[in-house]
Order: C-alpha cells, then structure tokens, then sequence
C-alpha cells in the first residue's frame, strides 16, 4: 500500500453554479484546498449552505468542479474508477423502497462488482452486522428512519471500501442511534479506513474525527487536528475534591505568590448524552454486547465465522 | 489510473434494467393490462353481435391493434418518465452514480427495463389477441366453410412480426422520451413534450413528402429538417394489411426492424451524451 | 454578452442533440425511402376534403397519423346504427364515409352496396307509405334508382381494386335480382368468372343466365371449356354439377352422341 497517497485530496475547488440566463452565478464553494490523508477520521463542518454537500458531490463525481482538483487515493474524481473504493451514505437517505433490505444491499453490491462467489456471504454478513437481519426481508419502503440509516450503512461498506464518506450520518437519528454511529467510526478507523463525516452536531463530530475543516459561505475558515483546534495552550484544569471556601482562598493566595491566576472555579459536569446513555436500556448493547457497533466490520477477506474475532484491515 | 480500469458492464447494465424491470412490476403498473385484456376479449364479444362474417376478424385485430398501439404508446412514455424521472426526484440516482458505474450504464440500463416492460406489454396483448383470433376464425370456419375455401385468412406469423415492430417502435419512443428526460427538469414536462414528439413522429411523412410545396424558403428549409430530425412512426404502420389477408414482405419488415434499431442506438447515444454532466 | 454566451452554452447540447437526429435521420434515408415507399403503396390516398367537414379535428389527426383502419372500423359500427335505425340519409352518408376513409377493405364497398340496392328500397316504400300502397311503377321506380346509386358506389370501389371479382360480382346482383336486368347480369358474371381468385359459382351462374336467355348453344361450349379446368379435388368447384348441367344441355341441343363430351 502507497501510503503517501492521501484518500482525498482538494487542490484550489470552486464551484459555480448558473442560476439565470443572464449569467448570475452561485459559488458555492471558493478556492478550496485541504487534504485527507489515509487512516483518518475528517471532519467537514459548516452551517447550511457552506458547500460541505457540493464538495462531497464534486468527490464523489456527482458533479464536476468548475475550477480545481480532486482526486481521491490519486484518481481524479470525476473518473469512474475514483468511486471503487468509496462507500457513501447519504443525508436522509434514498432507497428502492420497493426492494427488500435484503435486495437492495444485494443490488448494490453487484454494482459494485462484489464477486458472486463471496456475494450471498457478504451481504448477510453487512446486513446482521448492522442489526437488520429480522428485518432484511421487509421492504425498504417500510424502514423506520433508523433502520433507513443502518441500511444505509450496509450498501455504504459492503463492497469493503477503503474510503466511506458520510453525510450527516446523525441526523433525525435518537441519542443512542448517534452513539453507535460514533462507536462505528471509530471501528473503521481502528480497520484503518478514512471517513470523511459531515455533521451539525459539533459534540459528536468532537467525539470521532482526527481533524476538521469549517466552511462558511464555500471558503475554508479553519482546518486542523482537534488539539490544535479547540486545546487551549494556556490554560490548566485541574480536578479535585470539593474545596472548603477557606482553603479556595489559600489555594489563590499561593498561586498568586507564584505570579499565576486562578481564573475560574466551576463545577466540572459531565455530557448530557452521556448521562442519557447511562439511563436508557437500549445503550446497554453498546461497547461489546450483541448489536450494531459490538463486532468488527465484516471484511470480504474473513469468512463470517471468524469475524468476531478479527480486527484485521480490509482488503480491497 | 485510467476510466477504463473499470470498464463499461454490459453486467451491470443488465443489472440496472432488471432493477427497473423490478420496479415497474412492485408498482403494479402491469394491472392495467388486466383492464386492457377484460376490454379486449369484450370489444371481440361485441363484434359477433354485428354478423360481420369473416371480417369480424378484421375488427377484432383492427381493434387489437389499435389499443396495442394506444396503450402501448401512453404506457411508453409515462413508464420511460416515471422509471426515470422517480431515480431524480427520490434521489436515488444520487446514491447509485456515487457507485463505480457509468452514466451510460445507468441511462442504456433504464431505456433496457423500460423496453421489457414494454415488450411484455406487447407479448401478451398480441397473444392474447392471436388467442381471441384463432379461436373465433375456427368457429367461423365450422359455421362458414365457403368463405374459408383457401383455409385461414389471418396469417399469424405476420401478426407476430407486426406485434413485433411495434414493439421497437415503442423503443424509439422510449428513446426520445429518455432523451427528453435527460434534460429535463420534471416528469410532468417530460410527459408533455413526449406526447407532442409522438403525434410529430406520427406526423413526420405530411413534412417529409409536401417540403417542397412551402413557398418561403426559410420555412421550407425548416420544414425539411424537421423530417430528418424525426423518426417516422408511419413506417410501423403495418396492421392494416393483417385483417384483409395481405402478405407481410420479410424485406419490408427486416428494413423496418433495422431502421428502429438504428434509431434506438443514436438517440440513446444522445441521451447519454445529454445527461453526462448533468448536476444530481 | 455573457447573457448571450450563457445561452449558446445552454444550448449547445440542444444544437448537438438535434444535429446528431437530423444526420440520423439523413444517413437512414436510404433504408427508410424504399421501406416509406412500399408502405405508403399500400395505403391509398387520404381524400381528406372530401370527409373533413364530417369529422372531428381529433379524428383527423388520427387519419393522419396512420389509424385509418380503426377509424373506418368505427364509422361502419356507426353505420350499422343507423342501418338500424332505418335512417336513409345518415346510412348512405355513412357508408360512403367509411370508403373514403379507408377504401381498402372490400368488406365496405360489398356490404355498403347491399344495404344502398336491397335495403333501401323498402324504407322508402314503408316511408311512401308501404307495400299494399304504393303504386307497383313508384316501387320500381324506387328499386331502379337505389340500384343505380349501389352500382356507381361500387364502380368507385374499382378505382381502389381493379381487378376483384367479388364487387363485379355484387353489380352482377344487383342486375340480376334489383333490376331483373339478365343480359347486363350475365355479362358481369361472364367478366367475373374470368378472374382466377372468382368464386367457382360465378361461371355456373354464367352458363345458367345463358340458358335463361336461351342461348343454349352458348351455354354447352361454355360449360364444355369450364369442366376442363375445374380442379377435381376441391368440392367447392362442384364438377359433377358442372358435368350434370352439359348433359341436360346435350339432352336439350340432342347433340349426337358421338359428339358428346367425354370426360
């Protein structure tokens, strides 16, 4: 494996869309430039409108950049064989609703040239992994916006792509259905995959992703690892017992002796999602007990009885 | 890396159609081929009440022929718009060209189910007919014998390859429907305009035989493009000859097959070409 | 000038689309004009002012565009209607109608002729005021004209299939059974009876028209010249009649029996 190659690479995208005859233009995204490197969990954040949707096309060769370009592991996009190795869940996702899940990650898998060989053990394995088997035989159509999502997951890996990109893989979806999705990006990047994730849910994107990159009117604001992001350098926190409010001041006394400044006492709180995990019975399943998230990806190189216990990277 | 790592798949072209094929079959669009058979079988009840003799034969496949026609045409465009139009507007076009596949794959695949749809439509109208047809000329025969002195007067070989050129002339039409959808922005647009394409195509022959009548030469010139741009629907206009005993010449058919084939190709071409930078 | 940049560049593919149709279209000509001249052999000329006042806009354009059968199929429906109904004026209008629209079935000019010549006559005799009132020269008179309508009706059908013996046939009944017309009647069937798709009974109805007029003579050399090319295994061609009728003949004529026709 090549690994200087990065899984995307951006070099100067600009996007115009015509939106009259008379030649007023869009931009939708400007000058664009940022890179994705193999193994990593990337961030792509921005309110709406910011071009996060449009850059994710112009990847994934829905449309082609006006100015610029993308490639993905080295391939320009708006080529065929830039998409072999992708995997794309969409936002609000769009199904056959008149083919069974079943059917419908069989469909996609032959699309994406999934040998017939390995085809009927594949698509089992993707649709229990993400916890549909009950429900595979019922149409699409049927599919609680959860189960939309998990089916959507199921056609977005089941060729094992070394890239999966993720538009707004949480949205609509309940406190627990994000958890697991959380918990299944960090799986895939444990297989060593690259995801490339679009959210407005800033907690969950804080939770997952390596680096990030905001966009706001089509222009790149900030991009850069988490740490470097959101640390701050030059402050310190330190957890302790509760203090008396004698010894508080003690404690100012002789930080001030010492030329610091204790700038703030608070009561350190823990996540409100995670208190709402901690209570709900559903959330019991997460981390190591049957259900989504709880088993290794099903990778075409492992034959479903062993791939409990396998965590090796896939294989294209 | 080049595109043609992942070649063109004649696999997952016939993937996409067999979709389509799926669709159309789970959104009963075939139950009104129940409403057709029920009015079919009626229509040639009706004719016996007339005494026509022999020539109820004609009506019953002149009739045939015309709701083959009729509906198979409205079936056409609606299902070519439809099967295409509901990949647009529910977006799952989006997650299928995220694939590896070509948007020739995905437009050939579509023309494909849509034109199996269509030539079950034909299959079973014309053997349905054929069935109503053989079956009445036998109880004439027994009832008429003079008027049967040479044997059966339909020839149902000849039936069938209309049947036949029939159905690729729907091919031609589903083409040009596609071709229209590949722009267009609405199903409801795509209907319309395919409507208006088959009345023109119908119509084609008054351009093509009366151009040089036109005086202006602006719109003489007009007038004659407009009958190469066009295919001519008139060309299938074969059924007539069944009902009266005329031979159909193998030529004349193989010409016309081959015409619709031709055309079939070039305008799916188009459609493909129309719809490669298309923004989903 | 970006406006009109921007249009070219919407239209470009619009231009090449058409472009590519049109040289389609050009590089077919050649397989499709000898194909488009056959088929359009096959269908007579529309005479499109003479009927368009009595159809809709709609049901031209259907002419137009190639459903000429099942339009005609309609209007004969409709005409049986009327026929019903005893409606003279609607009924002749009707049938003619029906040929203009699609002269090619010989269905239409038969059975349109057959209601002009033998129906007709007895509306206009129950409309004058039935059969025990109307003068004898006023129902021939009404026979005579109706029968002279069905026979131009049916000459018009010539001009669409000159050679079918079936319609020479019907003018040959309307001689014979309207007009009691028995020379013009043996003619016709004389005319029809040499076309080799006739019915086998119109040259025996020939030879027994001869005897009516007591041309004998001309009957036997008829029936002797008949009897050799009927084919012996097909029992529509009623050979044996054929020879029973020379044999009456001989009889008749008391031709010598050396002379007789051998089989």
């Amino acid at each position: 494996m090549n690994t200087s190659i990065p899984a995307i690479s951006i070099k100067g995208l600009t996007k115009d869309f015509a939106v009259t005859l008379r030649g007023v233009k869009l931009r939708a995204v400007d000058d664009l430039s940022l890179q994705v490197e193999e193994g990593q969990v990337f961030g792509l954040l921005g309110p709406n409108g910011s071009g996060k949707s449009t850059t994710i096309k112009i990847i994934l060769g829905l449309l082609g950049a006006t100015v610029g370009e993308v490639k993905v592991f080295g391939v320009p996009s708006h080529q065929v064989e830039s998409r072999r190795n992708v995997g794309y869940l969409p936002e609000a996702p769009y199904f056959y609703r008149y083919l069974s899940g079943y059917e419908l990650v069989r469909f996609y898998a032959r699309v994406c040239g999934v040998p017939k060989a390995q085809l009927k053990a594949r698509v089992n394995d993707v649709v229990d992994w993400v916890g549909l088997s009950q429900a595979a035989n019922r149409r699409v159509g049927t599919y609680s916006k959860g189960m939309l999502q998990r089916i959507g997951l199921a056609q977005a890996l089941v060729h094992d792509p070394k890239l999966i990109v993720l538009d707004e893989p949480t949205a609509g979806v309940d406190p627990v259905g994000s958890a697991e999705m959380c918990e299944l990006i960090l799986k895939l990047k444990r297989q060593g995959k690259t995801v490339l994730i679009t959210s407005h849910l800033l907690a969950q994107i804080e939770d997952v992703c390596d680096r990030v990159a905001i966009l706001d009117h089509g222009k790149l604001m900030v991009e850069g690892s988490l740490l470097e992001l959101v640390g701050q350098r030059d402050r310190q926190a330190l957890i302790v017992d509760p203090l008396p409010a004698t010894e508080i001041e003690a404690l100012r006394e002789w930080l001030t002796s010492r030329g610091h400044v204790l700038n703030a006492i608070e009561q350190p709180r823990a996540r409100l999602d995670q208190l709402f995990l901690s209570k709900i019975s559903r959330a019991g399943q997460l981390g190591g007990n049957p259900g989504v998230g709880s088993n290794v990806v099903p990778s075409s190189s492992v034959p479903k009885s062993s791939a409990s216990a396998s965590s090796s990277a896939p294989k294209a | 890396m080049s595109a043609l790592s992942v070649p063109f798949s004649f696999n997952r072209l016939a993937l996409i159609a067999s979709n389509t094929f799926l669709e159309a079959v789970r959104q009963k669009l075939f139950n009104f081929l129940l409403l057709l058979a029920v009015g079919l079988v009626a229509s040639a009840q009706f004719f016996r009440d007339f005494n026509f003799g022999s020539s109820e034969l004609k009506f019953i496949a002149d009739f045939g022929f015309g709701a083959l026609i009729f509906f198979g045409s409205a079936l056409t465009i609606t299902a070519t718009a439809q099967l295409f139009f509901s990949e647009i507007e529910n977006r799952t076009a989006l997650t299928l060209l995220a694939k590896p596949i070509w948007r020739a794959e995905f437009v050939f695949g579509k023309f494909l189910g849509v034109f199996s749809v269509i030539g079950v439509f034909c299959a079973l109208t014309i053997g349905l007919m054929m069935a109503l047809l053989w079956h009445r000329e036998g109880q004439l025969m027994a009832a008429n014998p003079e008027a049967f002195e040479a044997g059966r007067i339909m020839r149902y070989g000849d039936l069938f390859i209309v049947g036949v050129l029939q159905w690729l002339k729907f091919g031609v039409l589903s083409a040009i429907v596609l071709l229209i959808a590949s722009f267009s922005n609405t199903n409801l647009y795509t209907v319309v305009t395919g409507f208006f394409a088959l009345v023109i195509c119908h119509l084609q022959y008054l351009a093509r035989d009366s151009w040089s009548n036109v005086d202006s030469l602006v719109l003489r010139s007009v007038v004659r493009l407009l009958s190469f741009v066009f295919p001519n629907f008139q060309l299938f206009n074969l059924s007539d000859e069944i009902g009266q005993g005329a031979g159909l010449d193998p030529m004349l058919a193989g010409r016309v097959a081959l015409y619709a084939v031709v055309y079939i190709t070039v305008i799916g071409g188009l459609a493909v070409y129309s719809f490669r930078n298309r923004e989903i | 000038m970006p406006f009109a940049l921007n249009f070219l560049r919407s239209a470009r593919t619009g231009l090449l689309v058409a472009a590519g149709l049109a040289a389609a279209g050009i590089a077919l000509r050649p397989l499709e004009a000898p194909a488009w001249e056959e088929v359009r052999s096959r269908q007579p000329a529309l005479r499109l002012e003479s009927i368009k006042d009595a159809l809709g806009q709609g049901v031209t354009v259907g002419l137009l565009g190639g459903f000429r059968a099942i339009v005609a199929d309609f209007f004969w429906i409709r005409t049986n209607y009327v026929w019903e109904k005893y409606d003279l004026p609607a009924t002749q209008t009707s049938i003619k109608l029906v040929t203009a629209i699609d002269p090619r079935p010989t269905y239409f000019w038969l059975n349109g002729s057959r209601m002009i010549a033998y129906d007709m006559p007895n509306w206009r005799i129950d409309k004058a005021g039935g059969y025990d009132k109307v003068p004898d020269t006023v129902k021939k008179r009404f026979d005579q004209e109706q029968s002279e309508v069905a026979i131009r009706y049916l000459n018009e059908g010539f001009g669409f299939h000159p050679e079918e013996p079936l319609i020479r046939l019907e003018i040959a009944n309307i001689y014979l059974n309207r007009l009691k017309d028995t020379a013009s009647a043996a003619r016709d069937y004389a005319i029809a009876a040499e076309h080799p798709d006739a019915p086998y009974y119109a040259a025996r109805i020939y030879a027994e028209l001869l005897r009516k007029m007591e041309r004998n003579t001309d009957a036997y050399a008829y029936l002797r010249t008949l009897y050799a090319k009927l084919p012996a295994d097909n029992p529509q061609a009623m050979k044996s009649v054929v020879l029973e009728r020379i044999r009456e003949l001989e009889a008749e004529l008391n031709v010598a029996l050396a002379d007789r026709f051998r089989e």
